[in-house]
């Protein structure tokens, strides 16, 4: 499993920097920007500008230009270079000595006064990059001294170092590195942290130093990389634990450098590259003779024994397409993530997506829907993207492109199956519940449309059940792009509605196995309902009968329009009137709906006589055409006929249908109740003595007497409205009304009751009038009386009669001189029962 | 396939301890990846990151190789679990715990759980062999079980299984560590740990015989595990919420307590 994750580019070559002196070696290297220190083995120090040159196809390289080279006089090899540029020295190690060089002119620096600028006996030191003094015109260094278990802090000024802080460690230290207060050192026989502040000291695991070259490289904040036993790159933090799985070098690793994600490592003939995220080694770089392995500020260099290079890293997305492109998706996305620290958050989240969207495609062309799935969600991926590969089923309309450059290799469907019709089919399946997943959810907005229309087509075409879930539910359906294609899949017979509403757009109804559906956008529910209920009928009626689909069972269809009458009416004439079906029960139901449409408009106000007439018309030609209706069914309807009669106080009428027509006299008597229930006596006594009038006329004497023919039936009738309620009338008229033949016998309790109620009503006239005239007398004894005192009205008195306090001057007097309201002295009048009694019985007195 | 979330930081460390070839590394592909495969040898460590509930758990795998004995120490440093695994069809491997393994636990949390693993019990037990109570489907892993069976085993210690149940009684291996055995040696690590028994998790529930050939017990061990740390992680959590520096007087206070609970 290998990746191209780094270029080896000559950087300065052999030539520039010993020509062909064979005994000269490179002994170590510094670089600070642009600035390229080498030390060799002869004790001279180059320095070169080292210019990275930008080249047409992508592939770096450098030039080096020589700017000096100083002979340090020490005839030793330089063993160590650092260089303080904030203090523009060169910190060297040469034959034991620590002194300071200037990086311009490579002058070695003299002494100030007070203080020296060399350490003696020292074999290794390293520079704190991470100091917790935040001086930065000082340089903190950690150096360690031959025969000396200790460690000593400097501080490295311009001109002069200045020791800070020792420390003594347990063994003799071989390697150190630092970080903060942190020292991480190499012993004889073990690993160990010490903070030199506090003294603590950590153990981290055995190494023989003497064995093996130890390696201590401060890799991060507090985070270190130790050559472990078993050729280990070990992890440890300043807390002596590791947060990170260890990588498995060989055994002769002699430098480290770690470039994010990568540890690179060098041998004596390699050069590995393994992944922190993953531990797996990545690439390999045969490289012979290597001395020197170090990253300055991220740029990691390398050193033979004669040479410099740099290793260039590929951009991370060229490594990372690079991997797609051998679908190695997960490897892409281990890289990817673990590079988020290192790439600005906005720029990440753009190449985190993209890379999964095409990590989601890889997945998908394998058919493991199950991680394509899951890309496409964490990658957001925009649905077309996947609907496009399925040929026709983004909607026309659809403003879509697919994105460049392409997430994936696929022309479409087709081309990804390569005809395997099994493999077109899962797809299919996959889509139709990735669709389903999506489309109430946020990562559609924008393209419902396009999403519904996609889901509509998938159902239709693979006969899914679902189908009628989608159509009934709120969505977004294109109807130029679904009608036909339901159509086609015989799904449905879909009859358009025309947009006779402003502004609504997707709206139709369909059909299939008996049941009604229909698209809407929810905005023009109440509208579009009610142009579905008058026109949705045209599903029924223009539906043409088709081969194998069973025949549509008229009996539902009228159940369920019958709650929608006007539809019902449209069908009911499509079954009677154009398809001719000679069933009683279509006949009946239709002829009554006229009726009832008739009377309906009757008894509205003002009539429209235009559609009455029309109603009219259709009732009549359904009564004349038509032999099926069962006239019976139809009569009833006269007593709610009669009833609106009644309503428009239509009386003679209302009373002719009910007695002439209908024959119901128990009806026509509850009909002058009913009517007359709520308004006086007098309107009563009109509507019965109406009734009894059209009961005589019925039976006009001298006419067919037969004791059951109609006139007798009417004279029973009158007979028993007579002595049912002959309270109701005026026994005067009626004794005149009625026929000369008519025995008293029959009417007997009739006149029983008038004469008695005319009895009654005299004597209660009489005992009134005795009341009204005493209540005169003693009502004049009252004024006669109080003229003589006076009667006191104040605010704070009150009414005896509402019991409120009095407001205005004005008061009436009741008997007894207590003061009351006007208008309570009224009401009171109005209450009163002899009052009352006297205003009915006056007209008979 | 590689664990993309190592760079979250873990909330709480789980240590496998324990021989070479006693099986760390299966039971932990087992619970991860819910499949029993060729294991190579472990170089150094490795780590999965295992996110339960609105955790991040680390479980590091160690090299049980004597020449990576050493880092041993540095895996355990801050561990809240550590799960000490032999094979049950070999004593040694028990015995080693004891010799080798215990000290480096030395390192770990001061309130660490301990868990003592006897692997392989397929090999010496009918019910670990069936394996019938673990939380993968009856069938799956029956026919699991039986692909497994069919494959040459490269085993020197463990000869190949049977290859059907019926004859199985009779050709288990023998099981040189028993229950017992392991109780014992649990008791010795709470006194080795200065811990009294009465106080502490009881052997009954820290011991365990497992096959991560057959997924017998490893969900139960790990998940149980998992249930004991808790507290571990919402103190961490506590604690870095409170103070990013260590406080000392409150670490006396803390550790003061833990030892007069423990003792009463
Ligand atoms: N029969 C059986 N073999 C196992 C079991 N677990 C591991 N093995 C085998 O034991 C050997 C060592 O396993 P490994 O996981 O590498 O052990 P580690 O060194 O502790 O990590 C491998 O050959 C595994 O196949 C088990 O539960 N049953
Ligand atoms: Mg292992």
């Amino acid at each position: 499993m290998s990746v191209k994750a780094f270029e080896l580019v000559p950087a300065v070559e052999r030539h520039l920097l010993m020509g062909d002196k064979a005994r000269i070696n490179i002994e170590c290297i510094e670089c600070c920007g642009k600035h390229l220190y080498v030390g060799t083995n002869d004790c001279f120090v180059h320095h070169f500008l080292l210019d990275e040159v930008p080249s047409p196809k992508g592939k770096p390289s450098y030039s080096a230009q020589k700017l000096l080279h100083k002979y340090l006089g020490l005839k030793k090899p330089v063993a160590e270079l650092r260089a303080a540029s904030a203090l523009e020295r060169l910190i060297v190690l040469c034959d034991g000595v620590v002194f300071l060089v200037d990086m311009v002119t490579l002058e070695s620096v003299p002494s100030a006064a007070g203080g020296g600028a060399k350490i003696r006996g020292v074999t290794t030191f390293c520079v704190n990059e991470n100091p917790v003094n935040g001086d930065p015109f000082c340089v903190e260094m950690g150096v360690l001294s031959s025969r000396r278990r200790t460690v000593q802090i400097y501080m490295v000024y311009e001109d002069r170092v200045q020791l800070v802080k020792e420390v003594n460690t347990p063994e003799q230290p071989c390697a150190v590195s630092l970080d903060g207060y942190f020292l991480c050192l190499a012993l004889t026989t073990q690993y160990v942290i010490l903070n030199y502040n506090t003294g603590a000291s950590q153990d981290l695991f055995p190494y023989n130093s003497e064995e093996r070259r130890p390696i201590v490289k401060r890799i991060s904040r507090e985070e270190f990389l130790l050559a472990a036993p078993g050729g280990l790159g070990m992890f440890a933090n300043a807390e002596g634990a590791s947060q990170r799985a260890p990588v498995s070098w060989s055994e002769g690793v002699i430098a480290a450098a770690v470039c994010f994600p990568y540890v690179v490592a060098l041998d004596e003939n390699f050069v590995t590259i393994h992944s922190m995220l993953d531990q797996q080694l990545k690439q390999t770089l045969s490289f012979r003779d290597g001395h020197v392995l170090q990253d300055f500020e991220g740029k990691v260099m390398l050193a033979s024994t004669k040479a410099v290079y740099v290793l260039v890293p590929l951009p991370l997305e060229r490594q990372i397409q690079d991997l797609l492109a051998s679908h190695r998706v997960e490897e892409a996305l281990v890289l990817t993530e673990g590079a988020q620290r290192n790439i600005p958050k906005d720029k990440f989240q753009v190449l985190h997506r993209r890379i999964l969207q095409q990590a989601g495609f890889i997945k998908f062309g394998q058919l493991q829907f199950l991680e394509a799935k899951e890309h496409f969600r964490k990658g957001q991926l925009d649905v077309r993207e996947l609907i496009s590969l399925y040929p026709l089923l983004l909607p026309a309309s659809s403003s879509f492109t697919r994105c460049h450059p392409p997430l994936h290799e696929f022309a479409d469907l087709n081309h990804l199956a390569q005809g395997d019709q099994d493999k077109v089919l899962r797809c299919k399946k996959f889509l139709i519940s990735y669709l389903g997943e999506v489309r109430g959810t946020d990562a559609v907005n924008g393209c419902r449309e396009d999403v519904d229309t996609a889901l509509l087509k998938l159902y239709a075409e693979q006969d899914h059940d679902s189908l009628l879930d989608l159509v009934a539910s709120d969505n977004c359906c294109v109807l130029a792009d679904s009608v036909p294609w339901l159509e086609k899949y015989h799904k449905c017979v879909c009859c358009r509605v025309g947009s006779p509403l402003q502004g609504f757009s997707p709206a139709w109804g369909g059909f299939q196995e008996g049941m009604i559906f229909m698209f809407y956008s929810s905005a023009d529910l109440i509208p579009l309902v009610r142009l579905l209920l008058l026109t949705g009928v045209h599903i029924f009626t223009r539906r043409p009968a088709c081969k194998g689909q069973p025949e549509v069972d008229p009996d539902q269809v009228i159940a369920y329009l019958g709650k929608h009458s006007q539809a019902l009416l449209l069908y009911l004439e499509h079954l009677v009137l154009e398809r001719k079906i000679q069933k009683e029960r279509f006949h009946t139901h239709l002829a009554v709906l006229y009726l009832e449409k008739v009377v309906l408009l009757l008894a509205e106000s003002p009539r429209d006589e235009g559609r009455l007439t029309r109603a009219r018309e259709k009732l009549q030609a359904m009564l004349r055409e038509s032999s099926l209706y069962r006239v019976k069914f139809l009569e009833n309807l006269l007593l709610e006929r009669a009833t609106l009669h009644g309503k428009l106080e239509e009386h003679d009428e209302a009373l002719r249908i009910l007695v002439h027509e209908l024959r119901d006299f128990p009806s026509a008597e509850a009909f002058c109740v009913w009517a007359s229930s709520g308004r006086d006596a007098a309107y009563q006594r009109r509507l019965f003595h109406l009734l009894l009038a059209v009961y005589l006329d019925g039976a006009p004497p001298g006419e067919a007497r037969a004791p059951h023919g109609d006139g007798s039936e009417m004279e029973m009738a009158a007979v028993d409205l007579l002595n049912r309620h002959g309270e109701a009338f005026d026994a005067v008229r009626v004794l005149r009304m009625l026929p000369e033949s008519w025995s008293l016998q029959l009417l007997r309790p009739f006149l029983n009751r008038a004469v008695r109620a005319s009895m009654h009503a005299s004597r209660t006239a009489k005992i009134a009038l005795g009341l009204a005239r005493s209540e005169n007398v003693q009502l004049l004894h009252d004024r006669l009386k109080e003229r003589r005192k006076p009667i006191f009205v104040s605010e704070k008195k009150g009414c005896h009669l509402c019991h409120n306090t009095f407001s205005e001057p004005d008061v009436v007097c009741l008997p007894g001189g207590v003061p009351v309201h006007v208008h309570c002295a009224a009401q009171r009048v109005r209450d009163s029962p002899t009052k009352r009694q006297l205003a009915n019985s006056s007209n008979h007195t | 396939m590689p664990d993309v979330s190592k760079m979250k930081k873990p909330d709480v460390k789980l240590v496998l301890l324990g021989d070479m070839n006693v099986g760390k590394t299966s039971l932990l592909h087992r619970y991860m990846e819910r499949k029993f495969k060729d294991t190579i040898s472990t170089v150094g460590g490795a780590f999965f990151l295992k996110q339960w509930g609105p955790y991040h758990i680390s479980i590091w795998d160690t090299a049980g190789r004597e020449q990576f004995h050493g880092l041993g120490s540095m895996y355990c440093r801050g561990a809240a679990a550590v799960i000490l695994t032999y094979d049950v069809t070999n004593w040694q491997s028990l015995a080693e715990l004891e010799e080798r393994f215990l000290s480096l636990t030395d390192t770990a949390n001061h309130d660490c759980i301990y868990a003592l693993v006897g692997n392989k019990a397929d090999l010496t037990d009918p019910k670990a062999h069936l394996c019938q109570d673990s939380g993968v489907l009856p069938e799956d892993r029956r026919t699991e079980c039986e692909e497994e069976r069919t494959e040459p085993q490269v085993l020197s210690t463990c000869p190949t299984p049977p290859a059907s149940p019926a004859s199985l009684s009779g050709l288990l291996l023998h099981k040189q560590v028993a229950r017992e055995d392991a109780v014992a040696l649990y008791g010795r690590i709470l006194r080795y740990k200065g811990l009294d028994e009465k106080s502490s998790l009881p052997a009954d529930k820290m011991c365990f015989e497992t096959s991560a050939k057959t997924g017998y017990n490893v969900d139960a061990l790990f998940e149980t595990l998992f249930d004991l740390v808790l507290p571990s992680i919402l103190r961490k959590r506590h604690e870095d919420q409170a103070s990013p520096t260590v406080d000392l007087e409150d670490c006396r206070e803390g550790s003061g307590k833990r030892v007069r609970a423990s003792c009463c």
